[in-house]
């Protein structure tokens, strides 16, 4: 088991490596030159030189800036190696994500390391109160429907499903904005808390609750359908099974078939989705976050994108690409927990 | 007895005459002939088991067509894929960069020319500028049609206030968002939108230098209503013009730059309103007074008729006896009935017809492009910008007055009786925040998100199904290696990857198009794991059957076993994914463009053109903008989910065993 991990971890650990570099690479393809502008910015305030001193001061200058921010190569190599810190600067200091250093973000005026963990708590709150919601909806839900197959309780799911299913979720949003901030008012459109009202202690938690709670049932909302139509399916392949037939000649009761039974073979294929779910939550949800204005991993990417903070897409990029390898470990090691023939083969 | 085998077209045909008429005109038209001895047969033989054996793709297909649901969707997603595709070539007139200024987040409706009946043969006078068409009956009864809501401000012209109910009106006007009336002892009403003290004087008008108060004289009713001669409105300026040159004129000085010039003039035989000048005729009636010197200075008597003359050399004497304005562009009526245009045209117009001999024109009406003009002889003729296909005037005999109005025109006779109107009736789904057609955009926006999801798929199932294929087959580090370089695919965060590559693609400057095949290709290139997977899984087991071994030991090619044994067998299960990955292509695309970073405007996508929706107040007051299209989507892949999960359920042998 151990050398099973220690395997899949180097492997993790060389995709980790090439996928930060394609997008290392293919982010050095933007036209941001940020030491010709600081070069230029400084040039700017030296007024008293003539238009030649100028052009050989610049040179100085952007090289001086190239140097600092280690920018005076071409080679993507070398650069990518300096961003993890493995390759020196000009002057033979290294600085790079192993030294700590993430980067700086020109937006927020801050490292990047300083901003980002706010915006994770608060996506990965709101994202584990929904992953427990719909899982506790769905579960019960899906295998009702299977035991039930045909039924009229089951059509009636599959119809609503379908539709769930088949709506991006932003449409969804949509309705639930509509219907419960512009017609019913109860929920603020969108935020954190309310502008200006420096409300403490227990008013302020209300608040926030009062503001996250739309975001929460939508978040809700858009992923029961999927969740589901797959807790449905394995669990009808599950009940399909020689050993289901078995446990019910032997006559348990069809409580135990199908929760003891039936549901342990069901879980397989869940077991991706509830890991990828839950590592999901720290990734933010991003049309979510953007529809409300809530300040999650999602909001901070698409506005660092739309902003182009350099060193805070790269950061979040290392993140998104950290977690779902790691996830696809977890998955692993858990379908491993879950069915035994999957131990033994190892 | 031989019971007839159905063909399959057949029984397409006999399931859509049970679904559209009903089981007795299914039993009647293809049940007819062997009823008879239906009942003897059944009685007499059992059933032959030969008839029973039928081949496995046959039976898939006849336990798809028992599912009605998912045949109901097949006939749905093929009506969305003609009408995409094949509906954009008849829609000669759009464009995806088409906007109008006063047709902005209208509602859906078709009533825009719809003459109230009670009106119909009492016409006085009919006027529009924007969405709306005031009438006056001989009564002095004024009429609203159109669409009467001013945006989202909660004004709606058609609640005509009860005071001009009760009057006796002699004249209305309409403008952008007003409607202003005279009634026949002078008095002065007005109601709508008054943000610009288009009918009322309050502190706030009076202390904004931008705005020009209504006069006290028409204010206090003191119009003598008989020596009224003209009476009209603009975008947010109104202004009558008394039968001795004395003009009154009003409104929002920002829209009318040359507004002052008028102010006070008595000097004045004819006025009207472009998009953004006043234009006026003075008593010398030899050239169209604007008070900017060199505007509309030149003339032509054709749309395409070149620069044209100056308007002095132009006239040679004859006099300007009437000037009518649309957006752009100045029509004059000369003494002589000929008429001469001045000022800009759109592209899409419709040419000044060349008049019979002795036939003159008498009156000329302009809308926001278009005009209309009226002959001695009673014919009506439309000329002018037809995008709305405004310009196209039917034959109309015995005419006497023809109106003009945004739009719209309507000929009227000598009894105020409606002989014909044509124009623009309205918008289906309503028109979006640039005053585009939706029920256009959604066509075009489908060819769009569905070409996208399916031009994905197919780069999906071409590279996944190849390198399953291979992987499958080849084994050993060949598998190896392909399952890890698929592990790195699938392992890529698909938002923030597609944004980067979004982001940098904008960076480059690529046509609208080119813009698209990325957009398609990207899509396809970070979703084919899944094909991959599934294909090498099926591979694998069909690698293991007897037929395989068979061809094997027989010493057939293995490129042939892979393409020509195997290939067929995983047909089914690629076809199931297929549909599903379809309906998740469009909706990644829909999603992508919602946020901003997917296909840009001005091409639709039904994902841009619900962007809008993202803001709560527009998403309730202009429900139009995004219920149609998020209908439509919605129905396209619940269609398409259908079909793919109908698939898997009869092509899986497991699933029938035990129904």
């Amino acid at each position: 088991m151990a050398r099973y991990i220690a395997k899949r971890l180097v492997y993790m650990m060389l995709v980790f490596f090439l996928l930060t570099f394609i997008l290392f690479v293919l982010y050095h393809m933007m036209p941001a030159n940020r030491a010709y502008t600081d070069a230029r910015a400084e040039i700017q305030t030296m007024k008293r030189l003539s238009e030649e001193e100028k052009a050989t001061k610049f040179d100085e200058l952007y090289l001086k800036y190239q140097r600092l921010y280690g920018t005076d190569t071409d080679n993507n190599l070398i650069l990518y190696l300096r961003w993890l810190g493995l390759y020196p600067f000009y002057d033979g200091h290294y600085s790079g994500i192993f030294q700590g250093n993430f980067g700086f973000s020109y937006e927020y005026n801050l490292p990047v390391v300083d901003v980002v963990p706010t915006h994770m708590r608060n996506s990965f709150l709101i994202g584990i109160i929904t992953e427990i919601a719909v899982l506790g909806i769905t579960i019960p839900l899906g295998i009702k429907c299977a035991v039930k197959k045909n039924s009229r309780f089951d059509r009636f799911t599959q119809f609503f499903t379908l539709i769930g299913f088949s709506t991006p979720s932003f449409i969804i949003y949509i309705v639930f904005i509509v219907f419960f901030c512009s017609i019913l008012h109860w929920f603020p459109v969108s935020g954190m808390k309310t502008p200006g009202a420096n409300y403490t202690g227990w008013r302020e938690v209300l608040d926030v609750l009062h503001h996250v709670t739309l975001p929460t049932i939508c978040l809700t909302f858009g992923s029961l359908a999927s969740i589901t139509r797959i807790t449905r399916a394995s669990m009808i392949d599950a009940l399909n099974l020689d050993c289901i037939r078995t446990a019910r000649a032997k006559g348990l009761t069809e409580k135990a078939v199908i929760y003891s039974h039936a549901w342990r073979n069901a879980l397989v294929p869940m077991v991706s989705i509830i890991v990828g779910g839950f590592f999901g939550t720290i990734q933010g949800a991003m049309i979510l976050e953007t529809m409300f204005g809530f300040k999650g991993m999602g909001l901070l990417f698409l506005s660092a994108m739309r902003t182009a903070d350099y060193d805070m897409i790269m950061f979040l990029e290392v993140i998104y690409t950290f977690i779902g390898l790691f996830s696809n470990l977890v998955t692993d090691l858990c379908y491993g927990l879950v069915d035994p023939r999957v131990r033994i083969s190892k | 007895m031989e019971k007839k085998r159905e063909n399959v077209f057949r029984k397409v045909a006999r399931w859509l005459v049970r679904g559209l008429l009903g089981t007795q005109f299914e039993e009647k038209w293809f049940y007819r002939k062997n009823k008879e001895n239906q009942d003897e047969d059944q009685k007499d033989k059992a059933p032959d088991d030969s008839e029973l054996i039928v081949s496995p793709g046959r039976q898939v297909f006849n336990r798809f067509l028992e599912r009605k649901f998912a045949v109901f969707s097949v006939f749905v997603v093929l009506a969305m894929f003609a009408i995409v595709f094949i509906v954009p070539n008849f829609m000669p007139k759009y464009y995806d960069a088409f906007t109008e200024t006063t047709q902005k987040d209208l509602p859906p409706t078709l009533d825009f020319m719809n003459v109230p009946g009670e009106l119909n043969g009492h016409i006085k006078m009919i006027d529009s500028y924007s969405s709306f068409t005031v009438g006056l009956s001989d009564e002095g009864k004024v009429y609203v049609w159109g669409i009467g809501a001013i945006g989202a401000t909660g004004i709606n012209v058609k609640n005509i206030p009860e005071e001009v109910r009760n009057a006796k009106i002699a004249f209305v006007a309409a403008g952008q968002d007003h409607i202003i009336a005279i009634g026949e002892d002078g008095k002065f009403y007005g109601w709508g939108s008054n943000r610009f003290g288009q009918y009322a004087v309050d502190d706030v008008i009076l202390a904004n230098p931008n705005l020009e108060p209504v006069p006290d004289a028409v204010l206090n009713g003191e119009l003598d209503v008989n020596h009224i001669k003209r009476v009209t409105a603009g975008f947010q300026a109104t202004a009558i013009l008394m039968d001795d040159g004395t003009l009154y004129i009003w409104g929002n000085k920002q829209a009318y730059a040359n507004l002052d010039r008028f102010i006070g003039r008595t000097d004045i035989v004819d006025v009207d309103f472009t998009l953004n000048y006043v234009v006026g005729l003075n008593d010398k009636q030899t050239s169209v007074y604007t008070g900017t010197k060199g505007l509309y200075s030149s003339v032509r008597t054709k749309i395409g008729g070149g620069k044209g003359e100056k308007m002095s050399a132009f006239l040679d004497g004859r006099k300007i006896t009437e000037v009518r304005a649309a957006s752009t562009s100045v029509a004059i009526l000369l003494d002589d009935g000929s008429i001469a245009l001045t000022g800009d045209f759109q592209s899409d117009v419709v040419e000044v017809p060349d008049l019979e001999d002795g036939e003159q024109f008498v009156d000329i009406e302009a809308g926001t492009y278009h005009y209309t003009g009226l002959t001695n002889k009673g014919h009506v003729y439309s000329f002018g910008g037809d995008h709305y296909y405004q310009a196209e005037a039917p034959q109309v005999a015995g005419a006497a007055k023809v109106y003009a109005g945004a739009f719209q025109s309507y000929a009227v006779d000598a009894n105020g009786k409606l002989l014909n109107k044509w124009g623009l009736k309205g918008y289906l789904f309503g028109t979006d925040d640039r005053g585009a057609n939706i029920a256009e955009r959604v066509i075009a926006g489908g060819r769009i998100t569905m070409t996208v999801g399916a031009v994905a798929v197919i780069i999906e199932i071409i590279l996944g199904v190849s390198i399953g294929l291979a992987a499958g087959f080849a084994g050993g580090w060949v598998d190896m290696l392909l399952m890890r370089i698929a592990e790195v695919f699938s392992s890529i965060p698909l938002y923030p990857f597609m944004l980067i590559l979004n982001s940098l693609l904008s960076q480059v400057s690529m046509s609208t198009d080119e813009r698209l095949y990325m957009i398609m290709v990207i899509l396809g290139f970070l979703g084919w794991p899944g094909f991959a997977y599934i294909t090498r899984a099926q591979v694998l087991v069909a690698r293991e059957s007897e037929y395989v071994t068979a061809a094997q030991a027989m010493g057939v090619k293995s490129s042939r076993i892979a393409f020509k044994h195997i290939l067929p067998n995983i047909v089914s299960v690629i076809l199931v994914n297929m549909t599903l990955s379809f309906a998740a292509s469009m909706q990644t695309e829909t999603s992508l463009s919602f946020l901003g970073f997917g296909v840009n405007y001005p091409q639709p996508s039904w994902g841009n053109m619900l962007s809008r929706a993202s803001n709560a107040t527009a998403a309730i007051n202009f429900w139009w903008q995004w219920v149609f299209t998020s209908a439509i989507l919605i129905m396209t892949t619940v269609c398409i989910n259908t079909i793919g999960d109908t698939l898997r359920d009869v092509m899986d042998p497991k699933s029938s065993n035990d129904k």
